[in-house]
C-alpha cells in the first residue's frame, strides 16, 4: 500500500512533466498565437465547467409522496423523559382526468409509537378529495373536500375561516405543517377571474354532528358539522397593490368581514394587514357551551352574548443579502380573554380552563388578545443546503413564550432535520401549562 | 466660347452645373462621413438584443439550472417558465414552476412587475415574497432570459471591445452601460456586450445600487429557436461568490399564451401546466 501511494505522485509528476514538454515544443515549433483578451480566471474556468444537455421538463408529477420519520425526546414537567417516534405517509395527487376535468387528492397517514412497539396510534387526514372542472379558461367549479386557505398572515391567519376544527393530528407547530396537515371542508365553490382580478363564492353543507376519533374516519363532523359560506373578492387597484375583500357566514351566526392586504417597502420587505370582524360570541362563551356542567362559571361573571369582535394580523418581513428572512407580527383577537379574563380563568376551574383550551385551540385562535410572532429563516446557514428555520411566540399577556428551531439539511431526494422545543412560562400561562418543558425532535424525509 | 457658354447656361437649366454637382457629392460624402462616424443608437442596439433574447409573443420554455461550487455540481434544478408581454409596458409576466427536484415539484412563483407570489401546494399558502427575496433563490436566474432591458435601463454606448464569449470565441462587441430607468428595477446598472454584426447579447454584469458585482453572465449555444437564433445556455457567475456557478440550459421552446387572469394570486393553487 505504501509503495501505491508513493507512485501515484510520481504518475502525476510525469504527465505534467510530458504537458509542459508539449506546451513547450507546440510553442517552440508554432507561430505565437495573437494577444486575445480572455476572461479573467474565474471566468474562464466557470466557461470551462461541464455543460448539460438538453432535458425536457419533467411532467408535472400525478402525485408527489413524502415519506416521514420522527424520533422525539421529550422532558415532561413531571420530571424523567419520554420518547416517541413516528412514521407518515403524505400523498399528494392532482391529474387531468380530461381537457376540462381534473382530480386531486391529498391524505396523510400517521402511525404513532409512544414508548412501547406494540402499541401504535393511527391517524389518517383525508385532506382533499375533489373534483374541479374549467368550462372555460376563467370559470372553475370544484365539488368536494377542498382546503379553502385565505389569509397573508404567517402566524395567525383572522381570515383563514375554514382552519376550525381542520386538525386531527399534530406533528410539528410550524404554522407552514399546520396549515399541510389540516382537513379540508366538503364544499361547492365557484370562482371567475378576470386579468387582475378574481371572484370566489363556496357553499359548505352540513353533514355530520360530531367529530369522529376513528382512525380512518374521514372526519365529516370536524369539518362539517354546520353550514357555511365563504365569498372573497380579489381587484388590483394599482400595479403593486390588489386587497382581498371576504364576507363568511354560517347557519348559525352573524356574518364576519375580512380583508387581507399586502404592500411592498422599498425592495426588501413586504409588509401585511389581516383582520376580520363581526358579531360572534365570545370564545369564553363557546367554551362554556362545550361544557356540561356549568356550575364552575359563576366567578366569571354572566356569560356574554353576541358582541363586535376583530381579529387582526399585521407585519412585515424583512430579506437581508445573507439569504436571512425576517418576520415580524403582531396579534389581535378580540373574542379571546383580555388580561382580567384570562388571570381570572388561569385561578378559578380548572376543567373549565381545560375547556377554555381546548376550544382555543381546536379553532386555532389565541387563547389571549394579544399575541407576538417573530418568524425567522435562514437558507444556505454556513454551508449550502443547511436551511435554519426559527420561530418564537410570546404571549404579550402572561409572557409565556414558545420558542421553536429547526436545522434542515437536504439531499436530491431526502433531508434531515433536527428540532427544538421550549415551553417557558408560569403554569397555566399559555406556554407554561404544556405538559412537556422541552422537546428534540429527529425527523427524517424522502420524497418519492 | 459663346456658344459654349450658352450651352453651359442651357445645361444650368436643365442638370445641375459641374460645379454644384462636385459641392453635393462633396456634401454628401461628408454626410456620410458624419453619419459613419455617428454613434449608433444605443438603445436601439438594446432593443435589437431583447428581441434576440425574448421572443415578440408569449412564449414558454424549460430551464434546467446546473449548480456548481468550487467546480463541484451541488445542485440541480428545473424550472417550467411561462412569459406574456404584458401590453402597454412590454415587460415580461412571468410564471415559474419549479418541476424538479422532487421536494420542490409544482411550487410556483407569479412575477408581475414587483408583484411577486410564492405559492407552496403542499400547504396551499400563496406567500407575497420582495424582489430581493426573489434574489434569493434559484428562480432568480430564471428570468434572466425573460428581461425586456430597454423597457427599464436607459442605455449608452461605451465604446467597441474584442470580448471573448462563452463559447472561447473572440467577438468584436458594442459595450453599453445600462442605468436603470425605471423605479424598483431588480438591478441598478448593467454592463453589456452586444455582438456589433447580429446584435446577439454576448456577456453582461449585473450590478446592485451599492456597486456590488451581483452576477456575470455568459450567453451562448445560440440555436435557431421560435424562428431567430437565440442563446440556448447561460453562465452565470455569482458576484459574492465566484466559485459559485449556475449553468443555465434552455429548451422546450414553444409559444404558449397564458391568460391574463391566469397571472394572479388567486389562481395559483390552480395552476397545472399543459
Amino acid at each position: 500500500m505504501r509503495a501505491r501511494r508513493l507512485r501515484r505522485p510520481r504518475v502525476r509528476e510525469v504527465m505534467l512533466l510530458l504537458m509542459l514538454c508539449g506546451v513547450h515544443a507546440h510553442g517552440a515549433g508554432g507561430t505565437e498565437p495573437p494577444e486575445v483578451p480572455v476572461p479573467d480566471d474565474d471566468d474562464a474556468a466557470a466557461l470551462a465547467l461541464p455543460s448539460v444537455e438538453a432535458t425536457a421538463a419533467p411532467a408535472a408529477p400525478g402525485a408527489s409522496v413524502l415519506v416521514e420519520g420522527a424520533f422525539t425526546e421529550s422532558a415532561p414537567r413531571s420530571g424523567g423523559s419520554a420518547d416517541a417516534e413516528r412514521l407518515s405517509l403524505d400523498i399528494n395527487d392532482d391529474s387531468r382526468l380530461a381537457p376540462q376535468w381534473r382530480a386531486v387528492v391529498g391524505d396523510r397517514l400517521d402511525l404513532d409509537w409512544a414508548g412501547a412497539w406494540n402499541t401504535s396510534q393511527q391517524v389518517n387526514t383525508l385532506k382533499q378529495a375533489y373534483l374541479s372542472w374549467q368550462p372555460r379558461s376563467n370559470i372553475v367549479w370544484d365539488l368536494g373536500r377542498i382546503n379553502a386557505r385565505q389569509g397573508v398572515a404567517f402566524g395567525y391567519n383572522p381570515t383563514d375561516f375554514f382552519r376550525a376544527d381542520a386538525l386531527r393530528t399534530v406533528d410539528s407547530l410550524d404554522p407552514n405543517s399546520l396549515r399541510d396537515e389540516r382537513l379540508g371542508t366538503v364544499m361547492v365553490r365557484g370562482e371567475a377571474l378576470w386579468d387582475g382580478g378574481a371572484v370566489t363564492a363556496l357553499v359548505a353543507p352540513r353533514l355530520a354532528a360530531k367529530p369522529s376519533n376513528a382512525a380512518f374516519s374521514p372526519d365529516l363532523g370536524a369539518t362539517n358539522s354546520e353550514g357555511r359560506w365563504l365569498v372573497s373578492l380579489t381587484q388590483r387597484l394599482t400595479p403593486n397593490f390588489s386587497p382581498q375583500w371576504l364576507v363568511f357566514g354560517t347557519d348559525a351566526g352573524m356574518p364576519q368581514l375580512g380583508l387581507d392586504m399586502t404592500a411592498l417597502l422599498g425592495s426588501s420587505t413586504v409588509a401585511y394587514w389581516e383582520a376580520s370582524a363581526g358579531r360572534s360570541p365570545s370564545l369564553l362563551t363557546q367554551a362554556r357551551e362545550s361544557l356540561v356542567s356549568l356550575e364552575s362559571l359563576v366567578s366569571l361573571g354572566p356569560p356574554a352574548s353576541e358582541s363586535l369582535y376583530s381579529r387582526v394580523a399585521t407585519g412585515f418581513t424583512y430579506s437581508a443579502a445573507n439569504k436571512l428572512s425576517v418576520t415580524l407580527e403582531y396579534e389581535y383577537d378580540g373574542a379571546a380573554l383580555g388580561r382580567g379574563g384570562w388571570n381570572a380563568l388561569r385561578n378559578g376551574s380548572l376543567p373549565f380552563y381545560g375547556a377554555y383550551r381546548n376550544e382555543v385551540n381546536a379553532q386555532q385562535e389565541l387563547p389571549t388578545q394579544q399575541s407576538a410572532f417573530v418568524y425567522l429563516s435562514w437558507q444556505d446557514l454556513i454551508v449550502r443546503h443547511l436551511d435554519a428555520t426559527a420561530f418564537v411566540r410570546v404571549d404579550l399577556i402572561d409572557h409565556s413564550r414558545l420558542p421553536w428551531t429547526e436545522l434542515r439539511y437536504h439531499w436530491s431526494h431526502v433531508d434531515a432535520a433536527l428540532r427544538w422545543q421550549d415551553y417557558s412560562g408560569g403554569p397555566t400561562t399559555e406556554f407554561g401549562a404544556a405538559p412537556t418543558r422541552q422537546t428534540w425532535q429527529l425527523v427524517g424525509d424522502y420524497y418519492l | 466660347m459663346y456658344e459654349s457658354n450658352s450651352g453651359f447656361e442651357r445645361r444650368t437649366a436643365a442638370e445641375p452645373r459641374p460645379t454644384g454637382r462636385w459641392v453635393l457629392l462633396a456634401v454628401g460624402l461628408l454626410a456620410a462621413a458624419l453619419a459613419a462616424g455617428q454613434a449608433p443608437d444605443a438603445q436601439k442596439i438594446l432593443a435589437a438584443t431583447d428581441a434576440i433574447r425574448n421572443p415578440d409573443h408569449s412564449f414558454g420554455l424549460t430551464t434546467t439550472l446546473i449548480e456548481y461550487h468550487n467546480g463541484r455540481q451541488t445542485d440541480t434544478n428545473t424550472l417550467q417558465i411561462y412569459a406574456k408581454a404584458e401590453r402597454g409596458s412590454g415587460q415580461y409576466r412571468n410564471l415559474i414552476r419549479f418541476a424538479a427536484p422532487a421536494r420542490d415539484a409544482n411550487k410556483l412563483m407569479l412575477k408581475n412587475g414587483n408583484d411577486l407570489w410564492f405559492y407552496d401546494p403542499s400547504s396551499q399558502a400563496s406567500v407575497r415574497i420582495s424582489p430581493r427575496q426573489r434574489l434569493l433563490g434559484q428562480a432568480a436566474n430564471g428570468d434572466v432570459v425573460t428581461i425586456n432591458l430597454a423597457k427599464d435601463y436607459q442605455a449608452k454606448l461605451v465604446g467597441e471591445e474584442d470580448v471573448e464569449d462563452g463559447d472561447r470565441v473572440l467577438r468584436h462587441c458594442y459595450h453599453l452601460a445600462l442605468s436603470a430607468a425605471a423605479p424598483d428595477v431588480t438591478y441598478d446598472h448593467i454592463e453589456m456586450w452586444i455582438d456589433r454584426d447580429t446584435d446577439q447579447p454576448v456577456k453582461s454584469k449585473f450590478y446592485a445600487e451599492s456597486g456590488q458585482l451581483l452576477k456575470t453572465a455568459y450567453y451562448r449555444r445560440y440555436q435557431r429557436e421560435l424562428e431567430v437564433e437565440r442563446p440556448t445556455e447561460t453562465v452565470i457567475i455569482d458576484g459574492l461568490d465566484r466559485q459559485w456557478v449556475t449553468i443555465m440550459r434552455y429548451s422546450d421552446y414553444a409559444w404558449r399564451d397564458v391568460p391574463d387572469s391566469w397571472l394572479q394570486r388567486d389562481y395559483l393553487p390552480r395552476f397545472k401546466p399543459e
